[in-house]
């Protein structure tokens, strides 16, 4: 229960404060500037890989399979690309959508569900312990 | 209580008929639902697992068979892992007509709520679960598993849906998936099913803890003791290079560990406002 002290300034009671913590969203919030794509990923190593079996003697069925799986270790930064996301077009979004580059918490079901099961496991923990100190 | 009718807890245990502490913790926890002891056929236990626990509740598969269908990450030919256990779970709830399950390890001691001042344990682990499983059903996620201690080093993490999810996997047969790498497979999963999109978290506001990974004898320490954590943490290397590396851990015992560059390894989830109309 919040109250409201002499000076006006309002603070919470201390055994309800004990049992609230701040709960942190499961979205990411993207920001205004759209990164250029160079930004959304890191090639060194994929590069040096490509560069070493590029100078290598295996056959070239043999190289093309390295060079696939070089791509493992592409490093893509999440959170420019959900900020690239943002600002794109629909065409764009809807690829990156397919590719499962972000993922769209439709209807907002995780973003409520996650504070509804907050306030339920709050409300089952009250139950049990109370608001005791 | 109704929502609990397709559901049971699974025990995954080997070779600990007589130690199996997470069925103690359950119970005085206030679950009252169904328990399945999931036990391969290559444990020579199995006898007292039945008489501990009764033939009813014991399900037993083919461990050579599930290896055997899975990519193990070596070539150790070392079947003494939960993985194939892990992946069993789905067939043997299917067969049970089991919709929803939780997978438990057997050497879980404490259950709680955790906050910010401390752990207090579960009295009705009942509506937990109910809690937890009308979330679960309203989302479109693969698994959801409680915090470990792991997740409140340094104090009560807050409470947070983490994009981990390790030991405690609550799933269903609607939503399968496999477990990877024989070893670490939580993490081998839950890293590259997660950088393609699929959803996995750990909810930090229920905590469980459970013996040691290198103190406890029986199911995977005799694993661990082997190789010491090193190997453990390299097959999350090997299935996510781009993202997991290894690293030193300084918990109770300083040992190597993996450490997931998180913004690297799984797509944002995001507020649908930001995509645009067609």
């Amino acid at each position: 229960m919040k109250q409201v002290n002499l000076f006006g300034s309002e603070f919470q009671d201390k055994s309800e404060k004990k049992y609230t913590a701040k709960i942190e969203s499961p979205t990411y919030e993207p920001k205004n500037k759209q990164p250029h794509t160079l930004e959304l990923y890191a090639k060194e190593k994929t590069r040096r890989l490509f560069a070493e079996i590029d100078r290598s003697n295996v056959s070239d069925e043999e190289k093309l399979f390295l060079r696939h799986a070089a791509a493992r270790h592409i490093v893509f930064d999440y959170e420019k690309i959900a900020d690239y996301y943002a600002h794109a077009n629909t065409e764009m979004q809807s690829l990156m959508e397919r590719s499962a580059l972000v993922i769209i918490d439709f209807e907002k079901a995780i973003e409520n569900g996650y504070v509804r099961l907050c306030d339920e496991i709050r409300t089952q923990y009250l139950e049990e312990y109370g608001n005791t100190e | 209580m109704a929502i609990l009718n397709d559901f049971a807890v699974f025990i995954l245990t080997h070779g600990r008929p007589d130690n199996v502490k997470t069925m103690k913790l359950i119970k005085a926890r206030g679950y009252t639902g169904r328990v399945v002891f999931v036990i391969d056929n290559e444990d020579k236990t199995i006898d007292q697992y039945v008489k501990n626990f009764g033939k009813e509740n014991i399900e037993i598969f083919d461990k050579k068979w599930y290896a055997d269908r899975v990519d193990e990450g070596n070539n150790f030919d070392n079947r003494k892992v939960i993985i194939h256990a892990r992946n069993a779970c789905f067939d043997i709830a299917e067969k049970l007509g089991i919709k929803y399950f939780v997978q438990f390890d057997d050497d879980y001691y404490s259950l709680g709520y955790r906050y910010v001042e401390g752990e207090k344990k579960i009295n009705n682990l009942d509506k937990v679960f109910e809690i937890m499983l009308k979330f679960y059903k309203s989302v479109n996620i693969k698994s959801i598993a409680f915090s470990q201690g792991g997740d409140h080093i340094g104090g009560f993490s807050g409470i947070k849906l983490k994009r981990k999810c390790m030991n405690s996997f609550l799933c269903s047969t609607d939503r399968r998936f496999k477990f990877i790498g024989s070893i670490n497979e939580d993490v081998n999963t839950y890293t590259t099913l997660g950088s393609r999109g699929e959803v996995f978290f750990t909810f930090t506001n229920i905590n469980l803890s459970q013996g040691d990974t290198q103190s406890s004898k029986g199911g995977m320490s005799d694993q661990y003791a082997l190789s010491g954590t090193y190997v453990k943490s390299f097959h999350s290397v090997m299935m996510q290079p781009s993202s997991v590396k290894i690293a030193m851990m300084n918990a109770k015992h300083v040992r190597l560990h993996h450490q997931i560059k998180w913004k690297n390894t799984t797509p944002m989830i995001l507020d649908p406002k930001y995509r645009k109309k067609k």
